[in-house]
């Protein structure tokens, strides 16, 4: 098993972190990936821990008290936080070292990391292409190797999906395992805390460190019987995974691409690899209707509850304050040059949905189409030990053609993701191989609060594939 | 045929306390026809009317009522720090009642 921290712990101190913050620099200068440098930072007193003195980088949407925190938009400009969220907390009981806070879609409501206030952040396999979105600086800073890990979110696929276009591990744990206290929220059903790395097994360290529950968060829960690096090693054969066909046959979809035809014949070549390792793999159905209304569900619910969180965005008690002679001129200045267009319209979408004579048609009914897949996918995991499927239909995009725009093409393979938060079910990619230079990546999904089973999974997959690409 | 037109659009952004652009407006438009596409899609999806909506992934544990007591309270200075528009204890804004 390969880990950069434990690589890392073998190193004198002061040298990895001279290291890594040389390192941060030339990343910043080349892709664009942080908001605030602490150039400031030293070394501190050992721990017990994996993770004492590893340098490591946080996404901006984490409050470090002390600390700028603007989740890259300009409503956030200059706020400091008077308080550390709980995964900043942990992670400094542990004496990691944050070296910077990362560049992301603004809100974490995109997944092209070209709407951040402090401008777009470039892939550093190719310059020209998108990191992904939204723990872009995250996914950008692993990928370089410039830190050995990263703490991104995830409300859509804002870890995974970033981490298959910058060829590297995205993990989010099963919903609550990790606390979201401090973390600015999108929307809160779906909003999870991930972690990227270049290795399973590194992933499974910081969630280990950080996990936990939590007074300050509802929705974590009690997993101190969950050991995540402890099953990593263990032989996967007789595993059961599934995958869905509607969205790996080629023939569902209109025009496919050269890069489909072989990330999909790609694809199948990861299924054999599984087989190798003594899994068994078949293929279960979900009806293409349903699948196929996985943008828009994920669409109406994010946007419903980011209207809700998004409305303690004034101006008046942080933030840059507006001009105006009422306070709702001072507010609607603020709000109107703070959004960028991407939140003002899902910001619309979801105060649409929410209206009484729409909420039905439209919320209610997302949320019964939630329950609908996520319900599927519990029947299955009944049977199987995990799903797997492609991340995306393309490599990363160049900058010039990225958008947030909704698109039917191809809509299914690109959002499927999404079902992972829907069901709050754990789920992880890991890279598999290159196509026109550029990495692709496997997603793996497995039933909530069975990380450790996924992580066993992934990490005997991973040692199979032998992904040569890194950077 | 949807109400989602361009007027409804500018009267939620000002409900929603911030103005559009036209170009702002035409793309809340154009993403919202393929969301109505797709809703009605939804619609006919059999057994929709007998699945309850899913507001939240996983059971919750922590569903004591906690003591009413303060803990880790901000200071007020520290709630004020990340304004320049205060006096005291409070913070300035234009004044509401003429």
């Amino acid at each position: 098993m390969k880990s950069i921290i434990l690589d890392a712990q073998k190193k004198e101190k002061n040298a990895l972190l001279e290291e890594c913050k040389k390192n941060i620099l030339e990343n910043q200068a080349q892709c664009n990936s942080c908001v605030t440098i602490i150039e400031d930072a030293t070394t501190k007193k050992e721990t017990s821990s994996l993770l004492s003195n590893i340098p490591y980088v946080l996404k901006d949407n984490f409050s470090t008290k002390g600390i700028e925190t603007t989740a890259s938009s300009n409503t956030l400009k200059n706020y400091i936080p008077p308080y550390d969220a709980t995964v900043y907390d942990r992670l400094n009981q542990t004496g990691a070292i944050l070296l910077a806070k990362t560049v992301m879609d603004e809100f974490g409501m995109g997944g092209t990391g070209t709407t951040g206030h402090t401008g777009t952040v470039k892939n550093p396999w190719n310059l020209e292409c998108i990191a992904g979105g939204s723990s872009a600086g995250s996914a950008a800073a692993v990928a370089s190797g410039a830190v050995p890990f990263a703490i991104g979110s995830d409300t859509g696929d804002s870890v995974r999906k970033p981490a298959a276009y910058c060829g590297i591990v995205g993990y989010k744990p099963t919903y609550g395992l990790i606390s979201r206290y401090g973390l600015i929220p999108f929307a809160s059903s779906l909003d999870h805390v991930g972690i990227l790395t270049k290795y399973v097994q590194d992933a499974a360290i910081v969630a280990n460190e950080i996990k936990g529950i939590d007074s300050h968060d509802m929705t974590s829960w009690d997993s101190s019987q969950i050991e995540l690096p402890s099953q990593l090693e263990k032989d996967i054969s007789g595993k059961k995974l599934f995958y869905i066909k509607e969205i790996v046959d080629i023939e569902n979809y209109q025009n496919p691409t050269e890069e489909l035809r072989i990330i999909l014949n790609q694809f199948q070549e990861v299924l054999k690899s599984l087989q190798e390792l003594g899994a068994v793999v078949e293929s279960k159905s979900i009806s293409k209707d349903l699948l196929e209304t996985l943008p828009s569900v994920y669409t109406c619910i994010s946007s419903a509850e980011a209207t809700s969180n998004l409305s303690n965005l004034t101006g008046i008690i942080y933030g840059p304050r507006g001009e105006g002679k009422t306070i709702e001129e001072i507010i609607v200045n603020h709000r109107t040059n703070g959004f960028s267009p991407l939140i003002k319209r899902r910001l619309i979408i979801g105060s649409y949905v929410l209206q009484k004579e729409n909420q039905e048609k439209y919320f209610e009914n997302a949320q019964r189409v939630r329950n609908q897949i996520v319900t599927i996918m519990h029947s299955f995991f009944k049977e199987y030990d995990a799903c797997i499927l492609p991340c995306a239909a393309s490599i990363a995009p160049k900058i010039a053609n990225a958008n947030d725009e909704m698109k039917q093409d191809f809509a299914v393979l690109e959002n499927h993701m999404v079902i992972g938060n829907f069901g709050g079910f754990p789920s992880i990619t890991i890279p598999s191989s290159i196509v026109s230079n550029m990495p692709i990546g496997i997603n793996l999904t497995a039933e909530q609060k069975e990380d450790e089973k996924l992580l066993n999974i992934a990490c005997k997959l991973e040692e199979k594939l032998n992904f040569k690409g890194g950077l | 045929m949807s109400k989602f037109t361009s007027e409804a659009v500018d009267k939620y952004a000002k409900d929603l306390l911030f103005e559009l652009s036209k170009e702002e407006n035409t793309m809340v438009l154009n993403e919202f026809e393929i969301i109505e596409k797709n809703m009605e899609q939804i619609m006919k999806l059999p057994n929709l009317k007998e699945t309850e909506p899913m507001t939240h992934p996983i059971e919750l544990e922590m569903t004591l009522l906690r003591l009413d007591e303060v803990k880790d309270e901000l200071s007020v200075e520290e709630v004020l720090s990340n304004t320049e528009h205060k006096t005291m204890e409070n913070i300035i804004v234009p004044k509401v009642v003429e």
